[in-house]
């Protein structure tokens, strides 16, 4: 418990976490605002659309969560946080605690940017909303899309420790490489980390063929492979800088 | 048992041979400076003591188990490695607050370490301005947290003026005094021959001495004699008769292996009047340089 609230404060004492946030809300934010304020609401259709976000709260939820791993090896820290626990695999796994946490926090607040924003917009402008059942699924669907992916992007951190290079990985991974496989005949497309968010997001229905728990699963199970062998790969490596 | 002990420790990366099968051990109550060119394996060797580099061969143990088995690291062990090992963008402060969270240490504590190491003025500022004499009090600070019966730094005087070396060697004496086992590295010996009572030193990775300071001080090599004569040519000419090791040094002559006595008698054999007969120490920095055989043992 004491390793996740140094992770915790680490991730709170320097200023990227908060410029990161911010940015990415204001970006989700405008969007939300302008784009359901503004559009013609025949062009905005499907309100679920929107409760999705742009995306950009979502890269940069992934490359937080690379910068969770990375910045330690980057500034050399990592061998005071592997003095305090030599074993090291407690303090990864605390970082996956913070990287699990930071995106739900996140999430929390982006449903709280896009929820107050578009859904208000919509409704005020005579929008028809989806009933609130579907509004709960998606958005509780987006929240933990955000957690997850922040473990994901821990893992590839933990993997490659470079930072660029890292956050290039895990970006060409999951943007670039995920969704190929879709391109494939048969199912095997939705067992890849970008249609399973798909799945997770509920928004893709009659894309993917897996439902939301599922995708969900089936991201996780990306992620928490993902994070193991970088555990591994850290508890087995030398830090020599 | 000793509180640090390297056995045939050895470690290569690739083809390199950085620490070829080291052995020797640090006690509690002492520092002991562990000397060596840059280069020459004392970061490597430092740590694999913390657990951080996996040997190739032979062990590096703490209080006589690996490190990885440590039970309560910062209380066992205080490191100071680098003194750029910090996030730019965090404060002092928070540096330390995330080590004391980390193991369980009160808050309080840090503002103590941050008193001991003269930080509190700077502490809430970003490591970014700091200069490298404050990043190597903060790391430091970080090292004493704890209040570890061992420390481990690695050369610590880097980037202190002179106040802060005299500041540094203080605290070393105290914390040694209080029973803690020290091994502070320098490439350097005027730093460490002030404060150390033992040393060790390396060199490509291998032990080249370990010995107290006493001894090496009292040592000085094969014990020479500075003899000046009326006569110089001639006493050169009948030590030559002898075993003796005989060099010219200007108007003097360097005589090894021949006592005092021994000397006198032989010049008083040939009437050879003596002006002066005296034991000629090498200074330490001169036998450490023979040791390192080392261009940068003198910088």
């Amino acid at each position: 418990m004491n390793l996740v609230g140094s992770e915790w404060l680490k991730l709170w004492t320097t200023r990227t976490t908060w410029v990161m946030l911010g940015v990415a809300l204001l970006g989700e934010g405008l969007f939300a605002g302008l784009y359901v304020g503004l559009a013609p609401l025949s062009e905005i259709g499907d309100i679920d659309q929107v409760a999705t976000g742009t995306g950009l709260l979502l890269v940069m939820m992934l490359v937080l969560g690379v910068l969770i791993a990375t910045t330690e090896f980057r500034h050399g820290t990592a061998s005071s946080t592997f003095l305090v626990s030599p074993k090291r695999y407690p303090a990864v796994l605390a970082k996956l605690g913070v990287a699990l946490l930071v995106g739900l926090l996140a999430g929390l607040a982006y449903f709280l940017v896009n929820a107050g924003l578009a859904l208000s917009l919509f409704s005020e402008r005579g929008g028809e909303l989806p009933p609130t059942g579907d509004l709960v699924e998606v958005y509780a669907g987006v929240i933990v899309s955000y957690a997850i992916i922040c473990a994901f992007g821990l893992g590839v951190g933990a993997i490659v420790r470079n930072q660029v290079g890292s956050i290039l990985a895990a970006i060409a991974f999951f943007f670039v490489l995920s969704p190929l496989p879709e391109l494939l005949p048969g199912s095997i497309g939705d067992y890849f980390p970008a249609q399973a968010i798909g799945s997770l997001h509920g928004s893709s229905e009659g894309d993917g063929s897996l439902n939301q728990v599922a995708g969900g699963l089936v991201f996780a199970a990306w992620a928490a492979g993902l994070v193991a062998l970088g555990t591994l790969l850290i508890c087995r490596r030398d830090l020599s800088e | 048992m000793a509180e640090l002990e390297v056995r045939r420790l050895t470690k290569r990366y690739g083809g390199t041979v950085a620490v070829d099968d080291l052995s020797f051990a640090v006690e509690a109550g002492k520092v002991t400076g562990f000397l060596g060119p840059n280069g020459a394996g004392k970061t490597t060797t430092m740590r694999a003591l913390l657990g951080l580099l996996r040997p190739s061969s032979g062990e590096a143990l703490v209080e006589g188990r690996p490190p990885v088995a440590m039970t309560d690291p910062l209380g066992t062990i205080g490191a100071a490695l680098e003194a750029t090992a910090f996030h730019p963008g965090r404060s002092g402060r928070n540096h330390l607050r995330t080590l004391a969270v980390a193991a369980g240490i009160p808050a309080s504590r840090v503002e103590e370490v941050l008193e001991m190491v003269e930080l509190t003025g700077a502490a809430d500022r970003r490591v970014k301005g700091y200069s490298l004499g404050m990043r190597q009090r903060l790391a430091l600070a970080a090292a004493l947290l704890g209040e570890p019966r061992i420390l481990i730094l690695d050369e610590p005087a880097n980037g202190l003026d002179p106040q802060g070396m005299r500041w540094l060697r203080d605290l070393l004496r105290e914390q040694a005094a209080g029973g803690r086992a020290v091994l502070v590295s320098s490439h350097l010996l005027s730093e460490v021959s002030q404060t150390a009572d033992e040393l060790v030193m390396i060199r490509d990775g291998k032990l080249v001495a370990q010995t107290s300071l006493a001894e090496f001080t009292a040592g000085g090599g094969a014990a020479q004699l500075r003899v000046r004569a009326a006569d110089l040519a001639g006493l050169a000419a009948g030590l030559g008769e002898t075993a003796a090791t005989v060099s010219r040094d200007g108007e003097a002559l360097l005589v090894g292996g021949l006592g005092a006595e021994e000397i006198g008698e032989l010049a008083l054999r040939r009437g050879i009047a003596i002006h002066e007969l005296a034991p000629q120490r090498q200074s330490l920095e001169e036998r450490f340089i023979e040791l390192m055989g080392d261009e940068e043992a003198t910088a």
